[in-house]
């Protein structure tokens, strides 16, 4: 039986951002049927359903919302629209194709937990999504979806757009508050947790997107559908994403436990790869969980998994646990970018480590300065004058930074360490070839060039850049 | 060089640029209702002062520091954290390339060296006649359709090499297709 | 007082504090750079990390944690074992000392830091001696941020502690961080400058040597510096201080933790406005007026001089002013010298410099409009002394009217603090006798000028504006031509042997309450900073 498409339900229909093709077909029906439902009613549904949040962390949604304090004044509702992860999309597409379903989850999840505002916090660059949700949410004002009693529910919701500029760590849950304060978007230190002391001191509940558009489903359509779809401790649908060289790139949605073959090689999703090419690697669930290897390495012996053995990952299913097995983080966003054969993996890690260290935000010791020194000798490696050790001093860096939780603040160092860490481990073999096929000299003479106190001292003078192409101005460009 | 020192101290008229127009304070103003504290309407404010003025400038940081009540300095720390507010002027239409690992895979590089080849600049930098700023950003949320890029508010999607000269002479290369909300201006009205 | 375990030893602390706090009060040299017990904890340096036992998430069975916790951030509870001296604590102490040192100039030989830093000191205890980096470093520059300070961005380890300082303690926030990530810096708005009252305690709260003060700056290597416990006396709060001196003399004031009174703050006053301690104006010797001109006389001679001019006098006018810049044993030996000669003699409280108001700074620290440190105390005096008083106004006004024939004044105001009315009025007194810092109107008037030791050059105890009574150091010596204050009105009132503070005020406790209650802040805790 094909699957049928409840989160992207709409995607494709014309006008569908409007509230009159959205009601049409069922919209705000589950809005109606929380409101004969008592808060915690709703809560409890949430609960058993099972509900793992969409936005990384797989924390259920229900479990969340019970450890508001009970004798709460105010709560806020703060959603997470800042989709930074590369190569994450869905809240794009939800945004873009259906804005009131997120509305309407939005409204289900404030009326569930008391929230009297819901601030959306869009990222920066979400600029024409601004506007298609601004207009739908505006829609929904007037038609009283919004506001003071609601549906003459006696519930009084107030929502906000709040735009983001531009900062990666902002969608951490703490970070996003802080950026909502007006401060710069550094994650907090917890405890005390948001659901206790949050945005503006006050309990805060924070969902992702796709996390709030799950509710109206779950309601109207039941808890025994949504617990027909998914695997074990993983239920509900997922919007997974593809891209890179397939050809089918896209956002796809089915339920949770797919595997990372299907969504490269189905025809329901990527549909294979471009050209024909094989696959060297795959991020499966954006660039934060680490790397799988891809079907250039040889099909393991049935059901063998074993990450530190050369195999094929592909038969990786995407729910919330299996990746763990395959040395990942864990579901991530569950959006996968491809890596063909052809592509080198230095200029992948490269990649990768720019990106955090540019968005590091600079608070933990490990985090500012490991992210950035692993950038360095990725750039390094990557100009042709990598050494061996570079490749055991980033693995040791990593360990050091983010595999043993605790050791910073936020979850970023651990989203850094476990894509870099995996890069390096399972294709370390091409690392060496590339290395050994260095001229011999390349390594001291980049070396003296652009550290010459490594070699002698005194130190040299002049200041270097920090990020080669960073969005930020360069050092020497002050205000 | 480390044995010169720089004055923060002091500061060059010049150097402070342009101030908000009241309009914009009360644009500002309008967002105060939304949140229990006026701090918090720091980042609508920044926009809005990008907007209007085409970067935030030191006046301007100042002109919201005494609107939210807060120093000019955490205006000043807010501005530098976020990649998308300027602290000095910027062309009429900001190019911003994705450089992350899905458009790159998808030939994200090879676009940016074709723009930097045509507008005759490098990142961070705007042509002489003020019509194109270029910088980079971490992945734009677009990776479908990749290798993507943003001319202001608009994304173009899948941009091809080929496609560059076409983009960079349509004069509408930066309106979007859907209607525009009028909570924010469009940037650079200048 | 909950009791916790660090590394198998039981330790009893304050309740409510950190896990770090306590430990650092125990006597452990934990590593940390972001905590200071004064400043809101961030928990962002990640140095002092700690390894807890937990109960385990299925059998309850408590047994180490996979993780690491920051003691800074951790509250003690009862019952709580925690141990530092573990490879997995070592491990991460190592790294992050080695990416403190990534980008760092390794100036050490230029700072003003060296030898109180505690980026080499850690270095040293923690880290590693070598550095693997090989990269580019990245170079920040050297700012002017204010007329005190100085920024060596470079050299800093980003703890915030100068940023939480200027927010939370002086409530202006100059300070800032810009930019993120590697790239994060310390700043301050261009043209709004680090320049609120307080701003020297940043240089005293930054661990490494990032931020310099402009006043101390190459003047000394902090190893050639000894230091004395000392009051300030710049304001009647009393504020505890170190003077760091050597042969040379006083170079730098800095704050001496003090819980009751000022914690670990001192204002930029008692801080940089120390100098006229070094004025050449300062007056250097004792002298006798023989008509038009002077007479310099020996200290040994001068008791004995006093006493004849003073007993020569009608004792019903005669009077002494007790100037609050004079410690407590200064002014009870002068009150008791001037009742030996004059047992009827007027006491008068000294003058009272008032300038502006109070000001209070968002936590609670003062700074006192009364820029004297001692009034309280010599109020007390004057009452236990009984008999004859007055302030100084109505002094000023009697002396106008002719009511003194022979008075004993003490000044030793870092400003000029007699105005020409009161010269007039004080001047139709006969055999004036002045003790005085500086010179002032009232030279021309003046029978007997004594010199004042400063307050670095004394030793002493001051009675601030909550009744505290704390005892100061001498930290050098009196200079050349002044003798010390305390050992001359010791040897005026006819006191045997050397004058020791301390001694003294034993000797006294039983005559007056407030000589018995000497108020000593503790010490911080050894590694604590
Ligand atoms: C560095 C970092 C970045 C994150 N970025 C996002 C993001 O862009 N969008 C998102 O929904 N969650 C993001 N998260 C996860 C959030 O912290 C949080 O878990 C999530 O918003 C909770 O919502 P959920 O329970 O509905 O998933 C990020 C976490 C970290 C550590
Ligand atoms: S771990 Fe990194 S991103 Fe997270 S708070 Fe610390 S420095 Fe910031
Ligand atoms: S300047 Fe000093 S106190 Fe301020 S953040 Fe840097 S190291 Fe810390
Ligand atoms: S990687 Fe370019 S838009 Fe995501
Ligand atoms: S993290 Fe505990 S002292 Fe810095």
């Amino acid at each position: 039986m094909p699957y049928e498409r409840v989160l992207m339900q709409n995607v494709g229909v014309p006008n569908s951002t409007s509230l009159q093709v959205y009601k049409a077909a069922g919209g705000y029906q589950g809005l109606v049927k929380a409101f004969g439902m008592k808060p915690g009613e709703v809560v409890d549904l949430v609960r058993q359903s099972n509900l793992r949040g969409r936005g990384g962390a797989g924390f259920p949604a229900g479990v969340k919302w019970g450890f508001l304090p009970i004798d709460r004044e105010i709560t806020y509702l703060c959603v997470n629209a800042d989709e930074s992860e590369p190569p994450t999309f869905c809240n794009r597409i939800t945004i873009e194709h259906d804005p009131h379903m997120l509305l309407e989850g939005i409204l289900i999840a404030g009326y569930a937990t008391g929230s009297t505002v819901a601030y959306i916090y869009m990222r920066g660059e979400f600029m024409e999504q601004f506007h298609v949700l601004q207009k739908a949410l505006d829609e929904a004002y007037q038609a009283g979806y919004f506001g003071k009693n609601i549906l003459g529910s006696g519930y009084d919701l107030e929502c906000y757009i709040h735009r983001g500029a531009g900062a990666y760590v902002c969608g951490e849950e703490t970070g996003l508050i802080e950026s909502l304060e007006g401060k710069r978007g550094q994650p907090r230190i917890k405890p005390p947790f948001p659901a206790i002391e949050g945005a503006f001191h006050k309990p805060t509940v924070v969902n992702n997107v796709e996390t709030l558009a799950c509710l109206p489903h779950i309601l109207t359509r039941g808890l025994d559908w949504w617990l027909s779809l998914g695997t074990e401790a993983s239920k509900g649908p997922k919007m997974y994403c593809i891209s890179g060289p397939v050809n089918r790139p896209g956002c796809y949605e089915a339920p949770l436990g797919i595997t990372v073959r299907e969504l490269i090689y189905g025809d329901d999703f990527g549909g294979g790869m471009r050209d024909g090419k094989k696959v060297k690697g795959v991020f499966p669930g954006g660039l934060s969980v680490g790397v799988l290897r891809g079907d250039i390495f040889p099909k393991p012996p049935d059901g063998q998994v074993d990450p530190a053995k050369g195999y094929d990952e592909l038969d990786c299913i995407l729910d919330f646990d299996d990746p763990r097995h395959y040395g990942l983080l864990g579901l991530g966003t569950a959006a996968a970018v491809v890596i063909p054969e052809d592509v080198d993996i230095r200029d992948v890690l490269l990649n990768v480590t720019r990106f955090y260290s540019h968005e590091s935000c600079g608070q933990c010791t490990q985090c500012r300065e490991g992210t950035n020194w692993i950038y360095r000798i990725a750039r390094r490696i990557q100009s042709g004058a990598g050494r061996s050790y570079d490749l055991d001093l980033i693995a040791e860096l990593t360990e050091n930074m983010g595999m043993m939780p605790g050791l910073s603040i936020c979850g970023l160092p651990d989203g850094a360490v476990y894509p870099i860490r995996t890069l390096v481990q399972k294709f370390r073999a091409e690392f060496e070839r590339h290395i050994a096929a260095q001229t011999p000299d390349a390594v001291a003479k980049t070396i003296k060039a652009i550290n010459p106190a490594a070699y002698e001292l005194p130190i040299q003078e002049g200041r270097a850049l920090a990020h080669v192409g960073g969005s930020m101005q360069e050092i020497g460009d002050r205000l | 060089m480390s044995w010169e020192t720089i004055d923060r101290t002091t500061v060059a008229e010049e150097k402070l640029g342009p101030g908000l127009s009241a309009a914009a304070r009360e644009k500002i103003r309008t967002f105060f209702p939304r949140y229990p504290s006026k701090r918090a309407a720091m980042l609508p404010a920044l926009h809005i002062a990008q907007d209007e003025i085409g970067y935030c400038s030191l006046r301007a940081m100042r002109d919201i520091a005494e609107l939210l009540e807060v120093p000019p300095s955490a205006v000043m720390d807010v501005v530098t954290f976020y990649t998308q507010f300027w602290t000095h002027p910027r062309g009429k239409k900001v190019i911003t390339v994705c450089r992350s690992l899905s458009c790159e895979l998808m030939g994200g590089k090879e676009v940016l060296a074709a723009l930097k080849e045509k507008l005759g600049i490098d990142e961070h930098q705007t042509t002489p006649d003020g019509k194109y700023s270029l910088v980079t950003e971490e992945c734009l949320a677009s990776c479908d359709h990749g290798p993507c890029m943003q001319i202001n508010e608009k994304t173009h999607k899948c941009v091809r090499v080929e496609d560059l000269d076409r983009i960079l002479s349509d004069p509408d290369n930066d309106k979007i297709s859907m209607p525009r909300s009028d909570i924010f201006d469009a940037p650079q009205k200048t | 007082m909950p009791k916790i375990i660090i590394d198998g030893k039981e330790v009893e602390c304050r309740a409510g504090i950190s896990v770090l706090q306590a430990a650092l009060d125990a006597g452990w040299n934990i590593p940390h750079y972001c905590y200071h017990p004064g400043l809101k904890v961030v928990a962002s340096c990640r140095l002092c990390l700690m390894e807890m036992k937990m109960p385990h998430p299925q059998t309850r069975e408590p047994g180490w944690a996979p993780k690491l916790f920051p003691a800074c951030q951790t509250p003690v509870r009862k019952g709580m074992e925690v141990r530092f001296d573990s490879d997995k604590v070592r491990e991460n102490q190592k790294h992050v000392m080695e990416y403190y040192l990534l980008d760092h100039p390794l100036d050490c030989p230029v700072c003003d830091k060296a030898g109180e830093c505690h980026l080499q000191d850690y270095s040293e205890q923690f880290g590693n001696a070598t550095s693997r980096m090989v990269e580019d470093k990245h170079k920040n520059p050297k700012k002017d941020i204010g007329s005190h300070t100085l920024m060596y961005s470079d050299r800093c380890v980003l703890c915030t502690r100068c940023i939480r300082f200027c927010d939370e303690i002086a409530g202006t926030g100059e300070l800032r961080k810009v930019n993120r990530g590697s790239r994060n810096e310390i700043d301050i708005f261009p043209g709004e400058p680090l320049e609120n009252e307080l701003q020297g305690n940043v240089v005293d709260l930054c661990p490494v040597g990032s931020l310099i003060s402009k006043d101390f700056q190459y003047k000394q290597r902090v190893w050639m510096l000894n230091t004395a416990r000392s009051v300030s006396p710049a304001d009647s709060r009393g504020s505890t201080i170190w003077i760091d001196y050597n042969k040379q003399g006083v170079h730098r004031i800095r704050s001496r933790y003090n819980p009751q009174v000022n914690e670990w703050w001192i204002s930029d006053e008692a801080r940089f406005g120390w100098k006229y301690i070094n004025s050449d104006k300062r007056l250097n010797t004792a002298r006798i007026r023989r008509g038009v001109s002077w007479e310099a006389v020996g200290w040994e001679e001068l008791p004995g001089i006093l006493r004849d001019r003073f007993a020569s006098a009608d004792e019903n006018a005669t009077a002494a002013v007790l100037s609050p810049m004079m410690s407590c044993e200064e002014a009870w030996l002068l009150a008791k010298f001037i009742r030996q000669v004059a047992p009827r003699a007027t006491l008068v409280r000294g003058y009272v410099p008032i300038e502006g108001e109070d000001k209070t700074f968002p936590k609670g620290f003062v700074i006192k409009a009364e820029k004297c440190p001692n009034r309280g105390g010599v109020e007390q005096i004057i009452a236990h002394f009984g008999g004859n008083s007055m302030d100084f106004d109505e002094f000023v006004k009697a002396a106008g009217a002719g009511r003194f024939k022979a008075a004993y004044v003490v000044g030793g105001y870092p400003k000029e603090w007699i105005t020409e009315a009161h010269a007039r009025a004080i001047s139709k007194i006969e055999i004036l006798v002045a003790h005085d810092l500086f010179p002032s109107l009232l030279d021309q008037h003046v029978a007997v000028q004594i010199p004042t030791a400063s307050f670095a050059e004394r030793e002493g105890s001051f009675v601030n504006c909550d009744g505290l009574l704390q005892p100061f150091e001498r930290a050098i010596s009196p200079l050349e031509g002044v003798k010390a204050d305390g050992q001359f009105f010791h040897e005026l009132a006819g006191e045997p042997g050397l004058f020791r503070a301390e001694k003294f005020r034993v000797s006294v406790a039983g005559e007056l309450e407030m000589f018995a209650k000497v108020h000593v802040p503790p010490d911080e805790p050894k590694y604590a900073h």
